[in-house]
C-alpha cells in the first residue's frame, strides 16, 4: 500500500521491489553460519517513501586481494546499471545477521556515513535464521537524529550522551517496510510453494527450541560479560573522579584559609593558580560501546522473547492436539 | 769452594761464584748453602737475631733489587720495588727512630734520584723506552722527589761525602773477586778479606778481638757439630757441612766486623742471613715462581743451581740430630707454619709431611706421632684447593682415601690412642710410654665428613655421562667402607653426638639405594641366582634394618634438629623407595615436617622435596592415585622440578642470579647417581592427574565454577589441542595427552594402549622395580576411571543400562562395576538407581539440560552486573561509604541470597565431589592440607 504524503526528510516507509529474493539468494550463496554478507541498495526517494528497487552485493574478498577497491567497484557497478537504465541511486545498504547480532560499532559507523551523505539511506537487516524457521525477517533501520548529532560531534563522553539524552532504546529507529512484488515474482513464489515438500512447509511448526535458545543465551552471556567490563571501567572512572573532586575541594579550602590568614597579616593573597592544571580530570571512558552493547542485549532479549512466546504457543497447540487425539 | 757446597757440583759452585761478582754482594753467599741441611741449632741462632737486623735485612733486600733494576733500566720494576721499600721502611720506623736512618738507605735514595734525573735528561733514551717504563719513570721521579724532601739533610750529608761509601763498595768487590779467585782456599779467602779489612780501616784492628771472640764462639758451635759427626761417623757430606759451618763462622765474624765498622756496610752480613732464609725456603720447597723472577735478576745462575739440590736431597734433619718425638713435632710445626700462607707450595708441603711420616715410622717414634702427622697430611690434602668450589684431583683423592684408611688402621690396631678435638695442643701425649696412653689432638670424624663432602664435590664436577664418572663412582664403595669403619670405631669410643653424625653419614649413603637383595629375598627368588656375588651380597643386614637402627638411634639421641630432620627424611625416602607406603606416610605425618620445612636450609629442603617426590611415586605404585597426585603437586606445579630437586639449574633464572649465587646453587646440586628420573616423575604426575581429572571434567562439564585439579595437566591438554596436525604421539607427554583424549570418550582400550606400550615401557614403566605389578594396577585404574567417565558423559542418553554390558565393555567383573556405580550413586555424582533383579542401572534424568545450565550461568552473570551497577548508583547518590556497607542494603542482599540458593542446590548435587576433591584439593596439599586430609581419610 502506498504511504501517505509527508515532507522530506522524514521517511515514513520504504517499499521494496524485487530486492528480497536477491538478498536471500546472496546469503544462501555466500553466507555461512555467523558470516555476514553485505550489499548496496539502489532506488529512489518518492515523497516520503523510499523505494528500493534494486541491489547488488559487495564482493566477498579474501585476504589475497587486499588492494581491492570497494568504492571503485561500487562506482563501476552503478555506472553499468545506469547504462542498462536501472535505478542507480544509492539509498543504503543491507546486511545479514546471526541470531540478531548486528548492533555494533561497524554498523553504526557505516550507517552514519551513509546517512551523512545521503539523508534517506537505510540499512536492511536480514535474519537468515529466523527466515529459515518459516517467517521472513527483514528490517530497515535508521539512526535517530539525536544519534546523528552525537556522531557528528564525536562526543561519546558520559556528559555528552546525557545531554543528548540518548539511550540504547532511541539509538535506532525502525522504518516500516512494504514489500511489493511484481506479478512475475508472485508467480515464481507460487510455483515454488507448489513444488516444496510438506516438511518444508511445516518448518514453522518445528517444536525444537533448545538449540536456538542456547545459541542466543551464549551470545547474550558474552554481551553481558562485555557490559560488565564496561561498567567496571566506568565505575573506576567515577570513583577516581569523585576522589579527585574531594581533593580539589580540600585544596581550595586550604587555599582559602591561607589567603584569609595572609590577609589578616596584611600580605597579598597567593596568586591564582590554574586549578585544572593541578587536578587533571581523569579521562572519561567512551560510553558509545556501552550503549551499543546495551542495544545489542536489548535486541537479543527481544529475539528470545519473540522466539519463546511463539514456541510456547506452538507447545500449547501441540499439547492440545495431543489431548484431542 | 766446592767443598762448601755440600750438595752441589763443582761447576755449579763456580757459576754461582761468578754470579757473585756481578752483584755487590757478600762473599758468604755461597757457603750458605751448607745451611741447606740446617739443624735446629742454626735455626735457633737465626731466631736470636734482633728486630733491627731483620728489618734492615728486609730493606737491603729491596735496595738490592732496585739496584738491579736500575742496572737493566727496568723502571716499572724499580717503581714497584721502591714502593715496597717505602712500606718496609715505614714498618721499621721504630728501629729507625732508635738507630737513626740507616746510611745504606740514604745512599740508595740519593743514587736513585741522581739516576732518575740522569735518565730524565737523556731524551733519546727516554724515547726508546717502552710505554710502561716511561710512565713508571715519571711516576717514580715525582715520588722520589717528594720522598727525599724528608731526608734532605741526610742526603746532603751523603752527597758531601760519597767517597766513603764508594770505597766500601770497591772493597767489597775486591773481596768477592778474591773469594771467587781462591775458591778452594779457605784460608786465602779469609786472608784476603782480612787484608782488605786491614788495608781499609785501621781501627778495624781494635775490632779484631771482637772478631776473634766471635770466631771462637762459632768454633764451639761447630765443635758441637763435630760431636754429632762422631756419632754418625765420617761422611763426605758431613765434613762438607762441618767445614762450611766453620767457614761460615769466620765469614760471619768478618761480616760483623763490617757491620760494626760502618752501618752502611752491613750488607754482606745481612745478605747472608737473608740468603740463609731463602735457602731454608727452598729447602721447604717453597720456591715460588714469583720470587724466582725477582731473584733471577741478580742471581740467576745460582737459583738454577739451587733447585736441583733440593730435588736431590729432600732431607729433613741434619744427620747429626737424634730423631725423637719432640724433634719431629717441632719439625712438623715448622712445616705447618707455612700452611695457609700465600706463597706456599701445597703439593710440596704434602710431600714433606709424607716424608716426615716415613721418618717417624722408620724411627719407631710410636703411633702417637704418626697419627698426628697423618692428621696433618689429610688436612693439608684438603687444603690443597684454595677455592671452595674446586674439587680434588683424582690422585689427591686417592691419596686422601689411602691416608684415612691408614689412619683408621692405626686407630684400630692401637687401642691406647685417644683422639679428640678438645685435647689441647700442649696436653697432647705423643711419646711412647707404658702407662700413659697416647693423646692426640684431632678429629677423625671431621676428616671423614670432609672426605665425604669432597666425594660429593668430585661427583658434582664430573660429567655424569662419561666413563670417568663411573670410575669415580667406584670409590663410593671405599667411602662407604671408611664410614663403616669409622662408625664401628666411634661406636666404641665416640660420644653420642659423634655417633649421630657418623650415623647420618652412613644414612646419607644408604637411603637412596634400592636394596635389590632384600627385594629378591622378599620375592623368594634367591634360590635361582646363586652366583658368588649374589651370595656375598645377600649376607649382611637388609638396608631397611640398618636404616631403622641408625635412624632410631638418632631420633632418640640427637640434640641438633638438623641431623634428626635429615635422618627422618632419609628414612621416609628409604621406606618409599621400597614401597613401604604406610610406614613412609605415617612417618611423614608424625614428623610434622610439612609445617616448618620452609624454615630449613636449602639442602634440607632439597632433601625434603626429594622425599616428597619419592613418596608420591611410591603412592602411585601402590595405586593410590590421589595421594600420588597430591604429593607431587607442589613440585610439579611450579614447573621447576629440576631446580627444586637439586638436579640442575634452570636457564630461565640465569639473569636473575649473579655468578656468586650460581656457584652456591651449583654446590647444592645432588650428584647424578642420586637423581630421581624427572621424566618418570612427570609421567607419574600426569597419569595421576589424568586419572583424576578426566572423570572430574566429565562430571562437571557445564559447571561454571569448575576448578582444575591440575593446572599442568590442562596445560598439556591445551598444548595438544593447539597442534595443527596430530600425528601419532612421540614423547611421554603426547602419549598421556592422547590417552586422556581416548579416556574422555570412555575408550579405555585406546587409552591403555597409549599409556602402556613399548615406548612408554622403555621410557618410564621399566624404571620401577616391580614393573609388572605397576602396569597391572594402571590397567585396572584406567578401566575403572574410563567407566566412570563413560557414565558421566553418556548417562543422559541412556534410560537404563545393563551392568553386564558395562562389565563387558570395560572388562571388569560385575562386582566391581556394581561397586563403582554404587559409589557414584552414593556420592550423588550419578542420578540413577540400581535395579537388582535385572542388574541394570536406571537413570533418573534429573540432570539440568545444557540450556538450564546456561540459564543458571546467565543469571549469575546478571547478578554481578546488577552488583556493579549498584556501585555506580551508590557513587551517584554520593554514598561514599557505599562500597563497604553495601551488604546491608536489602535489594542487593536478596539478590545475593538468590545466588546462594543457586549455588547451594548446585553444591548439593555435587556434594560428593566437592567434599572429596575440592575440599581436599583446594585447601589441600599446601603442606598442612596433606596431613589433615590424610588423617581424616585413614
Amino acid at each position: 500500500s502506498p504511504g501517505c504524503g509527508r515532507n522530506r526528510p522524514a521517511l515514513n516507509n520504504c517499499q521494496i521491489f524485487r530486492v528480497v529474493l536477491k538478498i536471500i539468494k546472496h546469503y544462501q550463496e555466500e553466507g555461512q553460519g555467523s558470516e555476514v554478507v553485505q550489499g548496496v541498495l539502489l532506488g529512489l526517494v518518492v515523497d516520503d517513501r523510499l523505494e528500493i528497487t534494486n541491489c547488488f552485493p559487495f564482493p566477498q574478498h579474501t585476504e589475497d586481494d587486499a588492494d581491492f577497491d570497494e568504492v571503485q567497484y561500487q562506482m563501476e557497478m552503478m555506472r553499468s546499471l545506469r547504462h542498462v537504465n536501472i535505478d542507480h541511486l544509492h539509498v543504503g545498504w543491507y546486511q545479514s545477521t546471526y541470531y540478531g547480532s548486528f548492533v555494533s560499532r561497524a554498523l553504526l559507523d557505516s550507517q552514519f556515513s551513509y546517512q551523512h551523505a545521503i539523508e534517506e539511506s537505510v540499512v536492511l537487516i536480514y535474519d537468515p535464521i529466523k527466515t529459515g524457521q518459516g517467517s521472513l525477517s527483514l528490517k530497515a533501520y535508521r539512526l535517530t537524529p539525536k544519534l546523528m548529532e552525537i556522531c557528528k560531534e564525536k562526543d561519546f563522553t558520559p556528559e555528552g550522551l546525557k545531554k543528548a539524552s540518548v539511550g540504547f532504546e532511541n539509538m535506532f529507529e525502525e522504518v516500516p517496510i512494504v514489500i511489493k512484488n511484481s506479478h512475475l515474482i508472485n508467480v515464481l513464489l507460487w510455483e515454488l510453494e507448489d513444488k516444496s515438500t510438506v516438511a518444508d512447509k511445516h518448518e514453522l511448526l518445528n517444536l525444537s527450541s533448545s538449540n536456538h535458545l542456547e545459541k542466543s543465551l551464549q551470545l547474550l552471556m558474552d554481551r553481558v560479560d562485555d557490559l560488565n567490563q564496561e561498567i567496571v571501567k566506568y565505575n573506576t572512572y567515577s570513583r577516581n573522579l569523585s576522589k579527585q573532586q574531594q581533593q580539589k575541594h580540600q585544596y581550595l579550602q586550604r587555599r582559602q584559609q591561607e589567603n584569609a590568614q595572609r590577609q589578616s597579616r596584611g600580605e597579598p593573597p597567593l596568586p591564582e593558580e590554574d586549578i585544572t592544571k593541578l587536578f587533571k580530570p581523569p579521562q572519561p571512558p567512551p560510553r558509545m560501546d556501552t550503549l551499543l552493547i546495551a542495544g545489542q542485549i536489548n535486541n537479543y532479549c527481544q529475539n528470545v522473547k519473540e522466539f519463546t512466546s511463539q514456541n510456547l504457543g506452538k507447545l500449547f497447540m501441540a499439547e492440545a492436539l495431543q489431548g484431542h487425539n | 769452594m766446592s767443598r762448601f757446597f755440600a750438595t752441589g757440583s763443582d761447576s755449579e759452585s763456580e757459576e754461582s761464584s761468578s754470579a757473585d761478582e756481578i752483584t755487590p754482594k757478600a762473599p758468604g753467599t755461597t757457603f750458605k748453602q751448607s745451611l741447606l741441611l740446617s739443624d735446629d741449632e742454626e735455626d735457633t741462632k737465626r731466631v736470636v737475631r734482633s728486630a733491627k737486623d731483620k728489618r734492615f735485612e728486609e730493606l737491603t733486600n729491596f735496595i738490592k733489587t732496585i739496584r738491579n733494576a736500575m742496572k737493566i733500566r727496568d723502571m716499572s720494576k724499580c717503581l714497584e720495588e721502591f714502593e715496597q721499600l717505602c712500606r718496609a721502611f715505614l714498618k721499621s720506623k721504630n728501629i729507625v727512630d732508635k738507630e737513626g736512618v740507616p746510611s745504606f738507605y740514604i745512599r740508595l735514595l740519593a743514587d736513585l734520584e741522581d739516576y732518575l734525573n740522569q735518565l730524565w735528561e737523556d731524551k733519546e733514551g727516554k724515547k726508546k723506552m717502552n710505554k710502561n717504563n716511561a710512565k713508571a719513570l715519571s711516576t717514580l721521579r715525582q715520588k722520589i722527589r717528594k720522598y727525599n724532601r724528608d731526608f734532605e739533610t741526610e742526603i746532603a750529608a751523603y752527597k758531601e761525602n760519597p767517597q766513603e761509601s764508594a770505597d766500601e763498595e770497591e772493597e767489597k768487590e775486591e773481596e768477592e773477586s778474591g773469594s771467587s779467585a781462591e775458591s778452594d782456599d779457605e784460608a786465602g779467602d779469609e786472608g784476603v778479606s782480612a787484608k782488605a779489612f786491614l788495608k781499609k780501616k785501621p781501627e778495624g784492628v781494635s775490632e779484631a778481638s771482637k772478631f776473634l771472640k766471635k770466631g771462637s764462639g762459632d768454633e764451639s758451635s761447630s765443635s758441637d757439630d763435630d760431636d754429632d759427626d762422631e756419632d754418625w761417623g765420617p761422611d763426605t757430606e758431613e765434613s762438607g757441612s762441618e767445614s762450611s759451618d766453620d767457614e761460615e763462622g769466620k765469614n760471619k765474624s768478618l761480616a760483623t766486623v763490617f757491620l760494626k765498622k760502618d752501618k752502611g756496610l752491613d750488607r754482606p752480613g745481612v745478605k747472608k742471613v737473608e740468603k740463609k732464609k731463602q735457602k731454608k725456603k727452598e729447602r721447604l720447597g717453597e720456591f715460588q715462581d714469583g720470587e724466582g723472577d725477582e731473584e733471577t735478576e741478580g742471581r740467576w745462575e745460582k737459583v738454577k743451581g739451587g733447585v736441583p739440590l733440593v730435588k736431590e736431597k729432600p732431607k729433613m734433619f741434619a744427620k747429626g740430630t737424634e730423631i725423637n718425638v719432640p724433634v719431629v713435632v717441632k719439625k712438623l710445626n715448622e712445616i705447618l707454619q707455612a700452611r695457609g700462607k700465600k706463597g706456599t707450595d701445597r703439593a710440596a708441603q704434602i710431600e714433606l709431611l709424607h716424608a716426615l711420616a716415613n721418618i717417624a715410622a722408620e724411627n719407631n717414634l710410636g703411633q702417637g706421632v704418626l697419627v698426628k702427622i697423618k692428621f696433618n697430611i689429610i688436612a693439608s690434602l684438603y687444603d690443597y684447593n684454595p677455592n671452595l668450589a674446586a674439587f680434588m684431583k683424582p690422585d689427591m683423592w686417592k691419596k686422601c682415601l689411602d691416608c684415612i684408611d691408614e689412619l683408621l688402621d692405626i686407630l684400630f690396631e692401637h687401642n691406647n690412642i685417644f683422639i679428640g678435638e678438645n685435647i689441647a695442643e700442649d696436653s697432647e701425649h705423643l711419646a711412647v710410654s707404658e702407662q700413659q696412653p697416647f693423646r692426640v689432638r684431632g678429629c677423625v670424624l671431621t676428616l671423614v665428613e670432609r672426605m665425604d663432602e669432597e666425594f660429593t664435590k668430585i661427583m658434582q664436577n664430573t660429567d655424569p655421562h662419561s666413563q670417568e664418572y663411573v670410575d669415580n663412582l667406584k670409590d663410593e664403595g671405599r667411602v662407604c667402607g671408611i664410614i663403616d669403619r669409622l662408625l664401628s670405631y666411634l661406636e666404641n669410643k665416640g660420644s653420642t653426638e659423634e655417633i649421630c653424625r657418623v650415623y647420618l653419614r652412613r644414612i646419607m649413603h644408604t637411603y637412596y639405594k634400592f636394596d635389590y637383595k632384600a627385594h629378591r629375598r622378599s620375592l623368594g627368588l634367591q634360590g635361582e641366582t646363586k652366583s658368588e656375588q649374589d651370595q656375598e651380597e645377600s649376607e649382611g643386614e637388609d638396608s631397611a634394618v640398618i636404616m631403622d637402627r641408625l635412624c632410631k638411634f638418632i631420633y632418640a639421641k640427637d640434640r641438633t634438629d638438623r641431623i634428626r630432620t635429615c635422618a627422618i627424611l632419609c628414612h621416609i625416602y628409604h621406606h618409599a623407595l621400597h614401597s613401604r607406603w604406610y610406614q613412609a606416610r605415617d612417618l611423614m605425618l608424625m614428623s610434622h615436617l610439612q609445617d616448618n620445612i620452609q624454615h630449613a636450609d636449602p639442602p634440607v629442603q632439597i632433601l625434603y622435596n626429594r622425599t616428597m617426590v619419592q613418596l608420591g611415586i611410591c603412592a602411585f605404585r601402590q595405586g593410590m592415585i590421589k595421594d600420588a597426585h597430591n604429593a607431587l603437586l607442589d613440585i610439579q606445579s611450579s614447573g621447576r622440578a629440576k631446580e627444586l630437586l637439586g638436579q640442575g639449574l634452570l636457564m630461565r633464572n640465569m639473569q636473575e642470579r649473579n655468578a656468586e649465587q650460581e656457584k652456591i646453587e651449583k654446590r647444592r646440586q645432588v650428584p647424578f647417581h642420586m637423581h630421581i628420573n624427572l621424566e618418570l616423575l612427570e609421567c607419574v604426575y600426569l597419569v595421576s592427574a589424568m586419572l583424576l581429572e578426566i572423570p572430574y571434567m566429565a562430571a562437571h562439564e557445564f559447571d561454571a565454577r569448575r576448578r582444575m585439579i591440575s593446572k599442568q595437566f590442562h596445560h598439556q591438554l591445551r598444548v595438544g589441542e593447539r597442534q595443527p596436525l596430530l600425528g601419532p604421539p612421540e614423547s611421554m607427554r603426547e602419549h598421556v595427552v592422547a590417552a586422556s583424549k581416548a579416556m574422555k570418550m570412555g575408550d579405555w582400550r585406546t587409552c591403555h594402549s597409549f599409556i602402556i606400550n613399548e615406548k612408554m615401557n622403555s621410557k618410564v614403566w621399566d624404571l620401577f622395580p616391580e614393573t609388572q605389578r605397576v602396569r597391572e594396577m594402571l590397567v585396572r585404574k584406567i578401566q575403572e576411571e574410563s567407566l566412570r567417565t563413560y557414565l558421566f558423559t553418556y548417562s543422559s542418553v541412556y534410560d537404563s543400562i545393563s551392568m553386564e554390558t558395562l562389565s563387558e565393555m570395560f572388562e571388569l567383573e560385575i562386582a566391581t562395576v556394581h561397586s563403582i556405580i554404587s559409589k557414584m550413586i552414593i556420592n550423588e555424582e550419578l542420578m540413577a538407581s540400581l535395579d537388582q533383579p535385572t542388574q541394570t542401572v536406571v537413570m533418573h534424568r534429573t540432570e539440568p539440560t545444557s540450556l538450564q545450565n546456561m540459564a543458571l550461568q546467565l543469571a549469575e552473570k546478571l547478578g554481578s552486573l546488577v552488583e556493579n551497577n549498584e556501585r555506580i548508583s551508590d557513587l551517584k547518590q554520593g554514598v561514599y561509604g557505599g562500597y563497604f556497607n553495601r551488604d546491608q542494603k536489602g535489594g542487593y542482599q536478596q539478590k545475593q541470597s538468590y545466588q546462594r540458593d543457586q549455588k547451594g542446590s548446585y553444591q548439593q548435587k555435587q556434594g560428593g565431589y566437592q567434599g572429596g576433591y575440592q575440599g581436599g584439593y583446594q585447601g589441600g596439599y599446601q603442606r598442612g592440607g596433606y596431613r589433615n586430609q590424610n588423617q581424616g581419610g585413614y
